[in-house]
């Protein structure tokens, strides 16, 4: 079994082909509707990718933001590659000791989903054959390429997909590694270097989508499968164990299939409209009636090997079935599993009689409403079953949450890479890879290193900083004067505890407004402890650290208050405090805390009560005060 | 086999033919695999362009340490050609046809990727290929003409046009679509609509602003509306058919005379000055609603020869009189395009003044592209007038300049032309310019 790693990141410089900010937006000033079709590359090739894409027939349409120029609609020629975005991605490639080429060639990489006005995406090799040591093991670096980002989908109803040209051209650097991970904690160790290595740059978007992983698997003997999107890095371990599993059935069903002597299928539909109209349940429930029209395609030599067999529970049937669902229609019924729903022995016996199939032969049924539908169907599904001849056809399928993935389309080849002829080729000499050189940032480890040494931090926290998206909020919050293990506790504990409605996202702050509760706090405005409800406040809605201090009710408690305070609780506890003097502490404290909610220093609140406990200890009469 | 000899390896590799397969070393530590694909024009020196297994391009230095193995080509994928079918319809199609004057342009521009721009296509099953769609609403012909980006058409090239346009309606053709470059799409759609006269049907030129091998291209979809308007009988001139606006939904039809390309990139380039558009097409619908000229009982006649002895010249304020004056000599009409309602610096009355004399038709029209020319409303209108200017209205210059590439080869007489270039000929002269207020 063989994994690599895919790791796309999001540059915070503007976009790669025009002037244009890097930034999403909520406001949308018109829609433009466009129609894609496949054109074909060098030697006039239709990549089998773009030709599945563009066989589904969309209309496309674009929302148009306050940011959006002529370029990302497709209306004017790209500009020149945005130089910062190519100085970060030659700082990458030398920081994983890859070799960056000599001459750069922007590609058209065809994608006719629509995410690019153009039809393409445009993007460019920019290092080679580099390497990365994660926990003493090193992990090849295949390559480092520079694209753009893909329009945002925003929602997608019947024959229209409509996305928005915000995230449209956003430079992207990608990152492959070498098929040489063979554990989840592996690939997750390796992800993670590769985060720290990409922010170390001070250059990447932060946030949710800023990042984004795909998987290849290969399974000995099999085929590369491209898994695109992995959110969850916990889960790679399960991906990759049910995709070997099902590359190995694969492999085992093209055998079976040689042993039999099995002739590829011909494709030939066979319709069965009048004959079966008699399912009362799964995907074709109801087939036959109406205006549907139901097809039948024989699968000579594939009896029983549709199903799963056992000890797994991958089946060619249910890889059948994803190219139906993959046109957009429901599925499908193959031999292995009836007699079901509704269609009897003698029914299959009569399909079976009609497709004049033999002992070890198979078929499967479709309906559809459009027979030319229909018929497209079951030529994509003769197509599958014809490659399940010779083992693992190359695809990209998405991840399931069930730890299945599912076919999603072809694996897309050269065929689908063309030069971007409005981009003239890209030198790289070696003043500018002196220059970028010069610049590198410091590596993750010798940054950890030194944030221990400097800050005196535990090394657990500084991992924790260097791996995470607070590293570069850590760096410039210390380096404003704030002391280091509040703004850790900060950026590690508080923020990521705030509680928001389900579905809104990780609650996130400017820096600038961080900056200024610390200082609030340091200042002694309000105490550390009130840092959780100030920032609750915020997330609620408070338009700004004022408000939130106010809205949280730490405003305005004065030392002549808190002294009152602990006046009062002494007070009401005279007799505790006589019988176990000092020890009268630790069970007062946290009533003068519980009304302090944080207005004052936890420590200023302790000294004030050590020293309310003392006088009535030492037997001095306690002052007056002035209640409150 | 290994090639590592004496000579220079950048002499060998460049040699290679392309599509060969090798494996590179750049003598520095890099191994390529990958085929030889051609360089860009543009790439640096002893650069070796290799398409990778990736199929990304790189281009690789060769210096004196490269060494390179040949390798064997890759099994190329089963291709699945996605099913065509013949333009012409097959033998079930009935009805008339439109004939589809092919002439080069963006519209009909593949990509070359040795130059790295875009080229014509030379051959009908280029076209075909590119628009699968073309036949499905009605038979069509194809007619190689030319092979050539539009801002390298000359005059003649309006005349061939003109005589295959009265071939086509001859042999039977409901319309004539002409897919062209959009540079100079305007003067060609000018030029026809005064070589070409008693139209049976609609003449429609069409362009693309994005190449074919684009998925994104509007050349399908242009060629689509095109075609449905071609197939129109209410139609009986020149038009010109683009995008509307930005979305591949709504298509313009816009009168010949009228239309000029107003913006160098944007699908909805083309607009018709001082007039309106004659109408739209949106889902393969044709709706008219402006001045259309309504299709003659025919036949077509292409009223030639033309006469390319004529000029256009843009005035601006450094123009010297005597460059002007050399400009014009060979010639026996200029259209100028003045400043304003059509003025020139006074400096140049007397070189106009000389021409008039000896007959040379000059014409003026306004390089503000809108509204009118008027000699009455400045001194220096008039005085151009008393030199002999002829003032053609709200004539584009373009238009201006191929009625006067007509009007010349109709007449020698040099106040024939002049009558001829007055004489509103097939309503190339908007003459009503509506107002429209601030939205209430």
């Amino acid at each position: 079994m063989k994994a690599g790693l895919e790791v796309h990141q999001q540059l915070s410089l503007s976009k790669l082909f025009c002037a244009c900010p890097s930034e999403l937006s909520e406001e949308v000033l018109g829609t433009v509707v466009r129609r894609l079709r496949p054109a074909g590359g060098e030697d006039r090739a239709i990549d089998a990718a773009a030709a599945f894409q563009a066989s589904r027939e969309l209309r496309y349409r674009y929302e148009v933001v306050p940011s959006s120029c002529l370029v990302e609609l497709d209306e004017e020629p790209p500009h020149p590659l945005n130089p910062a975005a190519l100085d970060t991605a030659l700082a990458l490639a030398l920081l994983l000791n890859a070799r960056p080429v000599d001459e750069i060639t922007v590609m058209r990489k065809i994608v006719v989903d629509g995410s690019n006005t153009s039809g393409f995406q445009r993007t460019a090799l920019i290092a080679t054959d580099g390497h990365l040591d994660v926990d003493g093991r090193r992990i090849s670096i295949l390559s480092v390429c520079l694209e753009e980002d893909a329009a945002r989908k925003v929602r997608e109803s019947g024959e229209e997909v409509t996305y928005r040209l915000d995230r449209l051209g956003i430079p992207l650097v990608e990152i492959a590694t070498g098929p040489e991970i063979s554990t989840g904690r592996e690939a997750r160790a390796v992800a993670q270097e590769i985060g720290a290595l990409l922010r170390a740059t001070r250059r990447v978007r932060r946030g949710i989508g800023t990042i984004r992983e795909d998987l290849n698997v290969s399974a000995d003997g099999g085929h590369r499968i491209e898994i695109k999107g992995v959110q969850e890095l916990n889960k790679i371990q399960e991906y990759v164990d049910r995709e070997v599993a099902r590359q190995r059935l694969l492999l085992e069903i093209r055998d079976e299939l040689a042993r039999r002597s099995a002739p590829p299928p011909d494709g030939r539909p066979v319709d069965l409209t009048g004959l079966v109209d008699d399912i009362t349940s799964g995907p074709l429930a109801g087939a036959g009636k109406g205006s549907t029209v139901v097809l039948a395609l024989a699968l000579p030599g594939f009896d029983g090997l549709l199903r799963s067999p056992a000890g797994t529970e991958e089946r060619l049937g249910r890889e059948l079935a994803d190219q139906a669902r993959a046109l957009g229609v429901r599925g499908l019924l193959h031999s292995d599993e009836l007699p079901a729903h509704g269609i009897t022995e003698e029914r299959v016996r009569e399909i079976r009689a009609r497709l004049m199939l033999g002992a070890g032969d198979a078929f499967v049924l479709v309906s559809e409403r459009s027979r030319d539908r229909a018929e497209l169907v079951l030529r994509r599904v003769a197509q599958r079953a014809n490659a399940a001849r010779s083992g693992v056809p190359g695809e990209t399928r998405d991840p399931l949450a069930e730890g299945r993935s599912r076919y999603s389309r072809p694996l897309p080849g050269r065929d689908r890479m063309y030069p971007e002829t409005d981009i003239p080729p890209i030198p790289i000499g070696r003043d500018r890879i002196r220059s970028v050189e010069r610049s590198l940032p410091e590596r993750p480890e010798a940054r950890r290193a030194r944030l221990a040494r400097e800050h005196g931090l535990d090394p657990e926290v500084v991992r924790q900083i260097v791996y995470s998206e607070d590293e570069e909020p850590f760096e410039e919050l210390t380096a404003h004067g704030h002391a280091p293990a509040l703004v850790a506790r900060l950026l590690l504990h508080e923020l990521p505890s705030v509680t928001r409605p389900e579905g809104s996202g990780p609650f996130a702050l400017e820096p600038v407004t961080l900056d200024a509760l610390l200082t609030a706090v340091e200042s002694g405005r309000f105490a550390k402890e009130g840092i959780p409800a100030v920032l609750s406040a915020l997330a609620a809605g408070a338009p700004d650290l004022d408000t939130a201090v106010e809205r949280s009710g730490l405003s305005g408690f004065r030392a002549e208050e808190l002294a009152a305070l602990v006046d009062r609780v002494v007070r009401a506890n005279e007799e505790l405090v006589r019988r176990r003097g000092k020890e009268a502490f630790s069970a007062l404290m946290g009533d003068v805390m519980r009304e302090v909610r944080g207005r004052r220093d936890g420590k200023e609140v302790a000294d004030a009560l050590r020293a309310a406990i003392a006088r009535i200890a030492d037997g001095e009469a306690p002052p007056t005060g002035t209640g409150s | 086999m290994s090639v590592r000899d004496a000579v220079d390896p950048w002499e060998a590799l460049r040699g290679l033919p392309m599509g060969q397969r090798i494996e590179l070393s750049d003598g520095r530590g890099g191994v390529f695999v990958g085929s030889v694909v051609p360089r860009h024009e543009l790439s640096g020196e002893r650069i070796l362009i290799l398409k990778l297994e990736s199929g990304y391009n790189v281009g690789v230095r060769i210096g004196a340490e490269a060494s390179y193995r040949l390798l064997e080509p890759t099994p190329t994928p089963e291709r699945r050609a996605e099913p065509r079918s013949p333009a012409e319809g097959g033998p079930h199609a009935a009805g008339r046809w439109i004939t589809l004057l092919a002439t080069g342009g963006t519209i009909a521009s593949r990509i070359d990727y040795e130059t790295g721009g875009v080229r014509p296509v030379r051959e009908e099953r280029e076209i075909l290929a590119f628009y699968p769609d073309l036949g499905k609403s009605g038979r069509v012909r194809i007619v190689p003409v030319f092979d050539r980006l539009s801002e390298d058409f000359v005059p003649a090239d309006w005349a061939t046009l003109a005589e295959k346009v009265v071939d086509a309606f001859r042999d039977g053709a409901e319309g004539i679509v002409i897919p062209h470059g959009t540079d100079t799409l305007g003067f060609t759609a000018a030029a026809l609509s005064f070589l070409v006269r008693d139209l049976p049907g609609p003449v429609v030129l069409v362009g693309a602003q994005r190449s074919p091998d684009r998925p994104s291209s509007d050349g399908s979809s242009n060629l689509a509306a095109a075609a449905a308007v071609a197939r129109d009988r209410r139609i009986g001139e020149v038009v010109v058919v683009m995008h509307a606006g930005l979305s591949d939904t709504r298509f313009a039809i816009h009168r010949g005379t009228w239309v000029r390309k107003m913006h160098s990139s944007r699908r909805d380039a083309f607009e018709s000055r001082n007039g309106p558009v004659l109408g739209e097409v949106e889902n393969g619908e044709v709706h008219l609603s402006g001045p259309v000229r309504s299709a003659a009982a025919g036949p077509a006649r292409a009223e030639l020869p033309l006469d390319d002895r004529a000029g256009l010249l843009w005035f601006y304020p450094g123009l010297d009189p005597h460059r002007a004056e050399e400009f014009v000599r060979p010639l026996r009409g200029v259209i100028l395009a003045g400043t304003g309602l059509g003025h020139v610096a006074l400096r140049h009355l007397g070189w106009i003044r000389a021409a008039t004399v000896r007959g040379i038709l000059v014409g003026m029209t306004t390089q503000c592209l809108a509204g009118d020319s008027d000699p009455y409303v400045y001194a220096t209108g008039r005085d151009l007038l008393r030199a002999g200017v002829l003032y053609l209205g709200d004539l584009l210059p373009e238009t201006a300049y191929a009625k006067l590439v007509w009007a010349l080869g109709r007449s020698n007489d040099p106040a024939e032309v002049t009558r001829l270039m007055r004489e509103d000929q097939v309503g190339e002269s908007p003459g009503r310019h509506p107002a429209r207020g601030e939205p209430a």
